[in-house]
């Protein structure tokens, strides 16, 4: 067994151990925790698959950020849903058939189809080149991926770099309206 | 040396894209319900970036789409949770079993 292996075997456990716990946890600070943590072992798989330059963005953008803004709506909306009370055991979640018997039979459904998908498909026949981690772009060079991905960014992939920027520009606008719109509507309600 | 095949990664994105789906159908809260989004999301970044360490050498497109699902990804959640804490706000909660208004 090579390092590899290991690394990935321990990285599939406590990605998938915490995604499980993220879709079962009662508290939601606990869900929100432990989708910190699966995202933290993708970025590691993206590590193990020599994709610095993107492992570093999923901490930063995701872990970081998206985790940050999510643990803040929680706060910010449900209070009372942060502290432990009474809660259905998972066993009696499961067995209600709309929040839980009916996604996980769709959740099993939909994972077996793919799995299934993926049976039928001889993979000696798809045309992957397999590249040694020395040889690979990056492996043996200062740079790594970064300097290739920004170079694709800017000449291949212009035209959706520059939508997505549109695109980014436009949330975050419409971010802004939905705050200050919220906030007027609560000194409305004030004046009521 | 011997390397983890793709086979593997697919597996375990199916089954991260499974949980996502999961947690998305199960849970009623709105926050909850983007939380299981952004696990499928990157279970198909898992695969985008998996497969693009199978292209020739120089070639990276494979990650280039995955840093625009991340910006999707980033983007979506800064709308949503600004909808769900205008909801809040107005109704004093983030179940969407309470927002019924549009049901036939």
């Amino acid at each position: 067994m090579s390092a590899q292996i290991v690394a990935f075997g321990l990285l599939g456990g406590l990605v998938l151990y915490s995604a499980w716990r993220v879709a079962t946890a009662p508290l939601i600070t606990h869900a929100a925790l432990f989708l910190a943590l699966t995202l933290v072992g993708v970025a590691g798989f993206f590590f193990m698959l020599q994709a610095e330059f993107l492992a570093v963005v999923q901490i930063l953008v995701y872990v970081g950020a998206v985790m940050t803004v999510i643990i803040f709506a929680i706060m910010l909306s449900t209070p009372a849903l942060i502290r432990s009370g009474e809660r259905p055991t998972l066993i009696q979640q499961i067995l209600s058939p709309r929040y839980g018997a009916i996604p996980l039979l769709v959740g099993v459904a939909v994972t077996l189809l793919l799995l299934l998908a993926y049976g039928t498909v001889s993979w000696d026949q798809v045309p992957l080149t397999f590249h040694p981690s020395s040889q690979f772009p990056g492996g043996s060079t200062a740079q790594g991926t970064t300097g290739l991905i920004g170079e694709a960014l800017l000449t291949r992939y212009i035209v959706p770099f520059e939508v997505v920027s549109l695109l980014l520009l436009a949330a975050m606008v419409g971010a802004i309206v939905l705050a200050v719109e919220g906030s007027r509507g609560k000194e409305d309600e004030a004046r009521d | 040396m011997t390397d983890v095949p793709v086979e593997a990664y697919l597996v375990v994105a199916v089954l991260l894209f499974g949980l996502g789906l999961f947690t998305a159908l199960r849970r009623t809260n709105a926050i909850m319900i983007l939380m299981g989004i952004e696990l499928m999301l990157n279970a198909v970044n898992l695969n985008l970036v998996a497969f693009s360490r199978y292209l020739p050498a120089g070639l990276v497109d494979g990650q280039v789409f995955a840093v625009f699902v991340i910006t999707l990804a980033a983007a979506e959640a800064a709308i949503g949770l600004g909808i769900v804490l205008m909801l809040a706000r107005k109704r004093q909660s983030v179940d969407v079993s309470d927002f019924t208004e549009l049901k036939g």
